[in-house]
């Protein structure tokens, strides 16, 4: 068995049927035990039962009988063992989402994808498979052999005694095996995964080999993997075969010795002479024999599961071990306590003498940073890629947790406010224009549960995005993403930014989200923001200049230090590093219009 | 397999006739060890139907009187049992072994052919085919199709043999006894097979809600920012809950098949038991007969079993045949001609004759494009992104055909000439360096044992990449890891350099890296290029100042045109087009 205090609460609630699975299990052990007892039976009363047909009947009526409670039980136990068993996976699975959606970016930024996937996955199933396979290989192991040693016994111990010695070797060759297998699959594995990983490199990088002209020594370089993976499969397939082969040859020594020295008793009762140990007679009928060969066929299964469930065990303990950690995290970012609650608000945003610095960075990503935004203001930050332009939004959406006392919105610590009400008051837009694979309309009405039409198309066309989706076959109603359909990168851009218009929260955020727009599209769009924003807050992050010059106020920014703070016409003339940047932008214009005066 | 995305376009049916015929070359290379196993398979089953009979044998000499060679038959009996299982087993090894070994032969030659055909297609169709659906070929169905002919029909056979063998000898002792239990076989038969088909199907399902969750999973893990910036925990906690239910309700489906199936199958079985005491005793069959019919029970309900799972089998192993088949029809679009010359040297004239190129349709990258480029020159292409600098190099070494006009290198058409002997002439140093995974030395030499330590270190020496890789602790056995990502942009980009020096190119194309890189190797760059320029032609896309400052002779594009050429200087007192791109693109670069 398992224990972990995650598994607590799943054992209160599937006890139930855990114990209808074991139950009958026990109940399906038991009358498999019957059936050869009547194998004995017909042999040894042959001609009195072939005289007598009422007898013989009631015979097949008992194995009518016991096939017919094995088949229920066999039902029931499936039914319930692997009900329980699935319902814990979907259990702890759902556990592990909550806990996915409350931990914070710092989690994220630090732990792979990848490995939580492990988790959510392949540790999930061992667990799982545990408590379904887990349990019937216990209570097989325990009360099948347990079942078929007292029938063995009470029909001869010495014959039994003998029996064990190949008997138990099949449960160590079981467990010693297993161990052998997992190291030998895994090295399979390993070669097979080289295979892959160098077919898809070189297919990837077909260019490079093309370029070079190494063909042929690649070819070559792939036949020497083939040929590992060759050689490991066929030592795999060995092990497995002679696995196999040591099992039976093991059943058939023990059946030698059975119909050996079981005959040789059953000649001895036969001829009136049976030996004696301990001065008691023993005596064994041809039929008797027979009914041990069909015990010893019942106890090689729940032999080899001994040997088996104790590595499965350590399996699922491990996997455990990985999912109690993940439900462990402790959180960073936590919600106040009586937090204050952002209500009605105004969109004023107020940073004093701001720092921020990574948790994992040594350096202020962001540093002294003090500007006040008056609600309604229209606000443009820009600056180059790694300036710390992105920084602002961790913190204004308290993604990560900031110096108390540094950032205000409407007057209130973010530290001290409530987190959703928070995130509530601030529409976004993010640079990496990250959409789901589902229907635009839900992925622009994202941010609440209803759907009004009528919004999701004022929010396309404020994104000037309409006629793009209105040109689809499905419309609004195209699903984007693996399955679905692709967008460009300027597409993706605009439809991420309806959805953080549909919202119409007090302060707009859009995050560096006009870059792969055309310039035409942009001004469209900052038309819109112009027009639909007015006395809204909105900050809007670009590395371009020419996106930010209409904002009321422009806040320049170099390696996370505030340069200028000021309306685009007073920095022209106060900023020579602005004022550069406008006439590079200038010069790009003419570039790419075409060299008319070249 | 029934998966859509890992089909590619030309992925079409085929009959099972077809399929044998594209498989005979490799099966018939095997041919003696599928014969040798088969006839192991016949000694296996003969072994595996004789022990029970021997068992009943024992039984029956027990039963009868005792005379003075009962114990000696017992003996007999019991040794001939031992020594009869004991060769059955060493059978069992000796065919599964041969049958594996030749399995895996097949698997390797298909794997080396496959794998073969696809570095020989063109580069233009790998950009068509996803590149998974090229590995899964490679080294998925390559072991299924194996799989057909050495497991799946090998066992079907073995299977067969097992059921009439027995099913022969249960007639032999008692033809009607032999019948009712045939209805038995039959239903179990059916059954598996049709269950076969069903518990696929719920497979298919279920696999699908769960490749839907680790989609759903990876997508959310990946945006959970956005999530929890639009406050949506709940919605997508719900969204989750349902794909969780879809599992469960799946998995649950797939329990009742199986608690259905296999406990019906059981009951098959002990009601074949039953019948066999019944009828068995009803015509006054021995004890010992009754041992033999039961002991051949168990062994006559597994083959059924596998039968129909094994004809299952086939259909899948047919889809993957039909794929890997169709991959190998595909034929490379850019290939020599039959009279393709070989040359081994260059002097390094080049010259593009009104040179016209659309990578699809009539969406032209190149229109009426013409210069010429003198041996030893280095040209630099430079315009605004789309202009088609790249795509100008990437025609140099025939990544593509172009649809008018000539490409000519020492006044021979590049058309003409072996496609190999141009790309080894040429050395390429493109914009994003691919590294593969493995070690600084295999990436420079490309896995080319002909290489000596001495050239490999003459090569770095010349690019200054010497210094960095000697600081690395493994030197040149440094591991690389996939796509380079533990090295440096510089760094990649010295790596390149080195590997196409060491190739010894007599022609060279660069295509600058935009990455940001270090001052320090910034420096060490430059001064290789000035090092590698003299080695032969150079064609560069430019984007250091330096390197155009350098060049002698600027070729300025704007899309798909030759606007302007000459040297630098000449180019801004014109003060045109390329005086307002050198502003915008190079002149930060000046500080």
């Amino acid at each position: 068995m398992l224990f972990g205090k995650y598994l607590a609460k799943y054992y209160k609630k599937y006890w139930a049927l855990f114990l209808i699975g074991v139950v009958m299990l026990i109940v399906v052990d038991v009358a498999q035990t019957f059936i050869p007892r009547f194998l004995g039976r017909i042999i040894d009363e042959n001609n009195e039962l072939i005289a007598d047909l009422a007898q013989l009947g009631e015979i097949v009526g008992y194995v009518m009988l016991c096939a017919g409670i094995m088949f229920a039980g066999r039902f029931v136990w499936r039914i319930s063992i692997f009900r329980a068993s699935t319902g814990i996976a979907a259990g702890l699975r759902k556990e592990m989402f909550d806990k996915a959606e409350k931990l914070s970016s710092s989690y994220y930024h630090i732990t792979k994808v990848g490995n939580i996937m492990n988790w959510f996955t392949s540790d999930i199933e061992e667990v799982s498979d545990f408590f379904g396979w887990g349990t019937v290989m216990i209570v097989d192991a325990l009360f099948l052999s347990a079942s078929c040693i007292v029938s063995m016994v009470r029909l001869n111990p010495w014959l039994t005694i003998l029996l064990m010695i190949p008997i138990l070797l099949i449960a160590v060759w079981g467990l010693f095996g297993d161990r052998l297998f997992t190291k030998r699959w895994e090295q399979r594995q390993a070669e097979y995964d080289r295979l892959y990983d160098f077919a898809q490199e070189n297919f990837t990088g077909i260019r490079v080999i093309k370029s070079f002209v190494k063909q042929t020594k690649e070819i070559a370089a792939f036949s020497k993997i083939a040929r590992k993976n060759q050689d490991v499969n066929v030592r795999y397939a060995r092990l497995n075969v002679l696995f196999d082969v040591v099992i039976e040859s093991v059943i058939i020594l023990a059946m030698t010795m059975l119909l050996g020295v079981g005959g040789w008793m059953v000649y001895a009762t036969a001829t009136g002479t049976p030996s004696i140990i301990f001065g008691q007679e023993v005596k064994l009928t041809a039929g008797e024999l027979m009914q041990f060969v069909g015990y010893v066929d019942l106890i090689i299964w729940p032999m080899f599961a001994l040997g088996n469930i104790i590595s499965m065990r350590s399996r699922a303990k491990g996997s455990l071990k990985r999912i109690s950690a993940f439900l462990d995290t402790p959180f960073d970012v936590v919600n106040p306590l009586d937090g204050v609650k952002l209500e009605n608000a105004k969109g004023d945003i107020e940073f004093r003498d701001f720092t921020f610095v990574y948790p994992d960075g040594t350096t202020p990503a962001l540093s002294n940073i003090s500007i006040h935004i008056a609600p309604g203001e229209h606000i443009g930050i820009v600056g180059k890629v790694g300036s710390g332009k992105t920084a602002f939004v961790n913190a204004l959406f308290r993604l990560y947790n900031v110096e108390k006392g540094q950032l205000f919105v409407d007057g209130h610590d973010i530290m001290e406010c409530d987190i959703p009400s928070l995130r509530e008051v601030i529409a976004y837009a993010p640079q990496d224009n990250f959409l789901f694979s589902d229907t635009i309309e839900n992925n622009i009405s994202f941010s609440s549960g209803a759907v009004d039409h009528g919004k999701v198309e004022e929010a396309s066309s404020f994104a000037d995005v309409k006629e793009n989706i209105e040109s689809f076959p499905r419309g609004y109603d195209t699903v984007l993403g693996e399955r679905g359909v692709t967008l460009s990168g300027g597409q993706k851009q605009r439809v991420s930014i309806a959805r953080a218009f549909y919202k119409d929260a007090p302060v707009l955020v859009l995050d560096d989200c006009v870059s792969a727009v055309d310039v035409k599209t942009e001004e469209i769009i900052l038309g819109n923001i112009k027009r639909q924003r007015a006395g809204k807050t909105t900050l809007l992050i670009a590395s371009r200049v020419s996106s930010v010059s209409q904002m009321d106020k422009i806040l320049v920014i170099e390696e996370g230090r505030a340069i200028a703070f000021g309306p685009h016409h007073d920095l022209v003339k106060t900023c020579p590093a602005y004022a550069k940047m406008v006439y590079l932008q200038q010069l790009e214009r003419e570039v790419e219009g075409g060299g008319a005066n070249g | 397999m029934d998966d859509e995305k890992e089909r590619l376009s030309g992925d079409r049916k085929m009959s099972l006739g077809e399929i044998l015929r594209h498989s005979r070359p490799y099966v018939a290379k095997e041919k003696w060890a599928i014969i040798f196993s088969l006839l192991l398979i016949a000694l296996y089953v003969g072994a595996g139907i004789a022990l029970p009979m021997l068992t009943s044998q024992l039984v029956r000499v027990l039963q009868e009187e005792t005379n003075s060679q009962t114990l000696s038959m017992v003996v007999g009996i019991v040794a001939g049992y031992a020594a009869l299982g004991l060769a059955e087993q060493g059978v069992l090894y000796l065919q599964s072994m041969t049958l594996q070994k030749a399995g895996q032969r097949i698997v390797y030659g298909l794997r080396m052919e496959v794998f073969e055909h696809i570095e020989n297609m063109s580069l233009n169709q790998f950009n068509q085919m996803a590149t998974g659906s090229l590995v899964t070929r490679a080294c998925n169905y390559t072991a299924a199709v194996s799989d057909l002919f050495t497991s799946v029909l090998v066992h079907l056979i073995s299977n067969l043999l097992t059921v009439f063998g027995v099913l022969g000898i249960m007639m032999f002792i008692s033809i009607r006894l032999s019948l009712y239990l045939l209805i038995f076989a039959l239903v179990a038969g059916v059954t598996s097979f049709f269950f076969g088909k069903i518990v696929r199907r719920i497979f298919h399902k279920e696999r699908q809600y769960i490749s839907d969750l680790n989609a759903f999973l990876s997508e959310n893990l990946s945006g959970m920012r956005i999530t929890q910036i639009f406050n949506q925990e709940r919605r997508k906690s719900s969204e989750f809950d349902e794909k969780n239910q879809n599992i469960r309700r799946a998995n649950y489906q797939v329990v009742l098949a199986f608690a259905l199936y296999r406990p019906f199958l059981n009951l098959l079985y002990y009601g074949s038991i039953a019948v066999t005491f019944w009828v068995g005793l009803s015509i006054a069959l021995s004890g010992a007969e009754i041992v033999a019919f039961y002991l051949y029970l168990s062994r006559f309900f597994n083959p059924i079993q596998n039968i129909a799972d094994q004809l299952n089998q086939i259909s899948r192993a047919v889809t993957a045949a039909q794929r890997l088949y169709s991959l190998l029809e595909v034929q490379p679009e850019v290939v020599d001609p039959p009279d393709a010359i070989e040359i081994d040297h260059f002097e390094g004239k080049i010259e593009f004759k009104n040179v016209w190129f659309a990578y699809e349709g009539e969406h032209w990258i190149l229109k009426d494009v013409s210069f010429v480029v003198e041996p030893k020159t280095t040209t630099a292409f430079v315009g605004a992104t789309g202009a088609g600098k790249t795509t100008i190099l990437s025609l140099i070494v025939r990544n593509y055909a172009i649809q008018k006009g000539q490409i000519l290198i020492d006044d021979i058409d590049i058309a003409t000439i072996k496609i190999d002997s141009l790309r080894k002439a040429v050395g390429q140093m493109l914009q994003d360096v691919f590294l593969f995974s493995g070690s600084i030395r295999t990436n420079l030499t490309l896995h080319d044992d002909e290489f000596t330590d001495e050239e490999i270190r003459a090569a770095t020496d010349y690019v200054n990449a010497t210094p960095f890789i000697e600081r690395l602790p493994n030197k040149l056995e440094e591991e690389v890891l996939e796509r380079g990502e533990n090295f440096s942009a510089g760094q990649r980009q010295l790596l390149s350099f080195a590997r196409t020096i060491l190739h010894r190119p007599q022609i060279l194309i660069l295509d600058e890296a935009t990455a940001n890189i270090d001052t320090e190797t910034e420096l060490l760059i430059q001064d290789s290029l000035e090092k590698i320029k003299t080695i032969g032609t150079m064609l560069v896309v430019a984007h250091r100042l330096s390197t155009i400052q350098h060049a002698d002779n600027i070729i300025v594009l704007q899309s798909g045109e030759v606007l302007e050429q000459g040297s630098h200087q000449a180019l801004l007192k014109k003060r045109g087009y390329y005086y307002k791109l050198y502003q915008l693109q190079y002149a930060e670069q000046e500080g």
